[in-house]
């Protein structure tokens, strides 16, 4: 056992080694600069000695394999440096969105997973039925639909035309809630990202739990157990939809290890301040720090998703442990 | 042109009638103060300070809310003393004698003086920032011999002293930035402290700002007592915001195609009026074929800028002036035209000898290289890439190949301006580009977008050459006289028009909607539009 877990440190450290340094090299070969968000428009109007100032105050002059050291000393200390765009922690600027994005995606998951769940069981159990077909063309339908599009009806919908819910953001701007009716504003602003992200969402895990529990259905235990005269409820439920959920938590988990990326389509529609949000403009101003740290920091949650999913699975599934 | 000022209307209730018999019995108080106004910008812009603010426009804007400047720009673009009383020029055009207002001060109450506006330039030479560090310059040096006098030695006269440098530095609080001394410290530096009408009250990281009126402002109680600035990253959120009543007004100025549609809505105003940013068709001079005149003149003629406007803008732009400057710009040379057509354009070309040698419909040059050319447009600018698939179109009807890139901005910057550095040279054929409304308004403007030296015309992205318009642009940058610098400006605009190193294609207008409900009193700067300190505070008298 203890072997085993060696084995699997040294592969997830190298995993991660791996990741942190392609985080360093991928965003410095897009190329342009971030010297536009460093200096600001006028950057134009600067000498040559002033544009090498800035740049040198932000470590950008030096050669790549220096600042890669840097870089890797700075994550030893548990430092992911400074915004070259806003000049704050990265550290500080991601842990002000992981909240948000933890709450839109973590929630959203969990929903779609349940609803994902059921739909599926109840279409597997009528195969070839009304109720399957149905929904095996509503479930195709919604997989398709691009996300960014469904947030726009929604916000044509529901916010500019209903005026049921708020066309953006995260809370009221300078409103100066507290307690309760803070919550209820941030649930209020949470809803339409929240239905957009879990009906894009759901598809996923209906598809996976209708054919999971096809294959299950199919198989002779099923057939015993029928003929042992469990009742049809003690079938789906205790027979066949338990065993059929492995595949389900599998994908559950790995989502899982993706939450804290965020959703950068819905975010974005949405002016959501997430993690999602937070790379894209990231991207667009060469923000390396920042890119690197979002980057980081994804990378370790899903690493550490997998770690969780390996250490689960034994107890999902005993055939897992009686194989080893 | 100027938003009409209508009183606000009260609305009924107990606070209203306060407020109206507050009205009555004092008839000459100032109109009420409105409650809270929700302006939603583009992006996130720092602490809103000197160092951290990000863009030109609104960042700058809205960072004078907090910081003053000596002077500020007037719906005209022509600068009013703001925090000056009165100014001195030499005859010689190098020493300024500024006397400040008595009575300023901080938002923490300490006095503003002098050593305030010595302190900030010479802040301005030593920590680098982009807009302030190049102003100091032509500084000879600051000094103060008095806590209200403020003398500037200039090393040469500068036309843009006035509105670049006294109506663009914030002055900074000494006894606050003293201890900042790095660059990486200041633009991580969060303190707000200035001497502007507004205070920063809130700061919530990329969703908004909440900003509230400093009753003890010099100039008078700010017009709103409250203002929020929500960051909406998206234009049609935006405007859909706009339309639902979740925000007040909004600092992009409305897409075309809105137009009709805001005028018609109840409750929202469209102020539309002349903008000074440019989309125009630049050409890499040094390019071996596009070096030619003759050919930068035949494209010119082929592309109908009156229908781009129509096509593209629905009307909503002015067709582009030769000369580069908007024909609302003070320094508009009202002579230079330019007509195109595609017979010109044919006639032009056959003559120059550019013929099609090869029978494959794209013309070949004396020495048969074909007119064959890349052209760049940005990303996420759909007017822009319809543009460049409208002057394809019209170019291949005259026997020039052009290819399209669309890249994003960095991209784009990287072959057009790399490093942000003309004197590092370029990379491309042609671009759909586009310089902001600032850059119309500066005196300077001709030289920093022509002068062949790179250190001069530090946006010279084409890499244009011209003895005659170099030896103008030197004349113009020591010209203080505004009728001397408007006659020079005319003769670089002709010579311009000749030359044509850009195409300007169009001038986008400057169109802006608001909740005329929730405020009503937005002053218009010309080229700009409302978001400027005089919608919110009436300039000093």
């Amino acid at each position: 056992m203890a072997r085993f877990f060696a084995g699997k440190g040294v592969q997830y450290a190298l995993v991660l080694l791996f990741a942190v340094t392609l985080n360093f090299l991928l965003p410095r070969l897009m190329p342009g600069s971030p010297l536009v968000f460093l200096a600001g428009e006028d950057v134009g109007f600067m000498t040559a000695a002033q544009r090498a100032q800035l740049t040198e105050a932000f470590g950008l002059d030096r050669p790549l394999w220096r600042q890669y050291g840097i870089y890797l000393a700075g994550l030893a200390r548990g430092d992911l440096g400074h915004s070259v765009q806003q000049g704050r922690p990265v550290a500080e600027i991601i842990l002000g969105r992981v909240g948000w994005t933890l709450m839109l995606v973590g929630i959203s998951l969990v929903l779609a997973t349940l609803m994902g769940v059921a739909w599926g069981t109840a279409a597997a159990w009528r195969r070839g039925r009304p109720l399957d077909v149905g929904s095996l063309g509503a479930a195709m339908l919604l997989h398709s639909t691009p996300s960014f599009w469904l947030g726009m009806i929604f916000i044509a919908v529901f916010a500019a035309g209903m005026r049921l819910f708020p066309v953006f953001g995260a809370m009221t701007p300078g409103a100066g809630l507290h307690g309760w009716a803070q919550a209820a504003n941030v649930a209020w602003h949470l809803a339409l990202p929240l239905a957009t992200l879990t009906l894009i969402t759901i598809p996923d895990m209906f598809l996976i739990m209708r054919y999971s529990m096809l294959g299950v259905l199919g198989e002779q235990y099923i057939a015993t157990a029928r003929s042992k005269g469990v009742g049809e409820r003690g079938v789906m439920f205790r027979h066949a939809m338990r065993n059929a959920l492995l595949p389900v938590s599998t994908v559950f988990m790995l989502n899982l290890g993706y939450i804290v990326s965020g959703a950068t389509v819905i975010e974005t529609v949405f002016s959501y301040p997430g993690i999602g949000r937070l790379l894209f403009e990231a991207v667009l101003a060469r923000d390396y720090p920042v890119l690197q740290g979002s980057f980081f920091v994804i990378t370790v949650s899903v690493i550490a998703a997998n770690i969780a999913a390996d250490l689960l699975y034994p107890l999902l599934d005993p055939r897992v442990r009686y194989a080893r | 042109m100027e938003v009409a000022k209508t009183v606000k209307r009260v609305r009924v209730g107990w606070l209203g009638m306060v407020v109206l018999l507050a009205m009555v019995l004092s008839p000459t108080h100032t109109r009420a103060q409105t409650g809270a106004v929700r302006l939603a910008i583009t992006r996130d812009e720092g602490w809103l300070n000197p160092y951290t603010y990000q863009t030109g426009f609104p960042g700058w804007n809205l960072m004078t809310l907090v910081y003053d400047t000596l002077f500020y720009p007037d719906a005209n673009n022509e600068p009013i003393p703001w925090l000056v009383r009165d100014t001195r020029v030499s005859a010689d055009g190098r020493t300024w004698t500024l006397t400040l207002r008595p009575n300023l001060r901080w938002h923490d109450g300490r006095p503003l003086t002098s050593a305030d506006v010595k302190f900030t330039f010479e802040y301005a030479a030593k920590v680098t920032h982009s807009r302030w560090t190049p102003t100091t310059r032509n500084l000879d040096g600051v000094d103060a011999p008095s806590p209200q006098t403020v003398v500037f030695r200039l090393k040469q006269p500068d036309a843009g002293f006035r509105l670049r440098t006294l109506a663009d530095v914030p002055v900074l609080p000494k006894h606050i930035w003293e201890p900042v001394t790095t660059v990486a410290a200041a633009r991580a530096f969060r303190n707000t402290v200035g001497s502007g009408p507004y205070r920063v009250e809130e700061v919530q990281d990329n969703q908004f700002y909440r900003l509230t009126a400093n009753s003890e402002y010099f100039a008078g109680t700010p017009k709103v007592r409250e203002l929020v600035l929500p960051i909406i990253r998206d234009a049609t959120v935006t405007f859909t915001a706009l339309q639902a009543g979740q925000v007040d007004a909004t600092s992009r100025t409305l897409t075309p195609e809105l137009v009709a549609q805001f005028e018609k809505a109840p409750g929202i105003k469209v102020a539309r009026g002349a903008g000074f940013a440019s989309t125009i068709l630049q050409f890499n001079v040094e390019h071996p074929q596009l070096r030619d005149v003759r050919l930068r003149r035949a494209i010119a003629s082929a592309i109908n800028t009156n229908l781009l406007v129509r096509l593209l803008m629905l009307g909503y732009a002015v067709v582009g002036s030769p000369g580069y400057l908007h024909p609302d710009s003070p320094f508009y040379a009202p002579g230079v035209k330019f007509e195109a057509s595609k017979a010109r354009a044919v006639s032009l070309l056959n003559e120059a000898g550019y013929r099609d040698r090869n029978g494959d419909g794209i013309r070949e040059g004396p020495d048969g290289t074909p007119l064959q050319f890349t052209l760049l447009t940005l990303a996420g600018n759909p007017i822009r890439i319809r543009g460049a698939e409208l002057i394809r179109t019209w170019l291949r009807d005259v026997g020039i190949g052009v290819t399209i890139r669309v890249a994003e901005d960095a991209a784009i910057i990287d072959q057009v301006w790399p490093d942000f550095d003309v004197c590092k040279g370029r990379r491309f054929d042609m671009a759909v580009f586009g310089w902001s409304a600032p850059v119309m308004s500066r005196p300077t403007a001709l030289v920093d977008l022509f002068h062949s030296s790179c250190q001069l015309g530090t946006i010279n992205i084409g890499g244009y050459k011209n003895a005659e318009i170099d030896r103008l642009g030197q004349q113009l940058i020591v010209t203080v006289d505004p009728a001397s610098q408007k006659r020079i400006a005319a003769q670089m605009q002709q010579i311009i028009a000749q030359e044509l190193p850009v195409h300007v294609l169009f001038y986008p207008d400057t169109i802006m909607a608001y909740r005329a409900g929730a405020y009503d009193r937005w002053a218009f700067q010309k080229g700009q539009g409302y978001v400027t300190k005089l919608s919110f505070v009436d300039a000093p008298k």
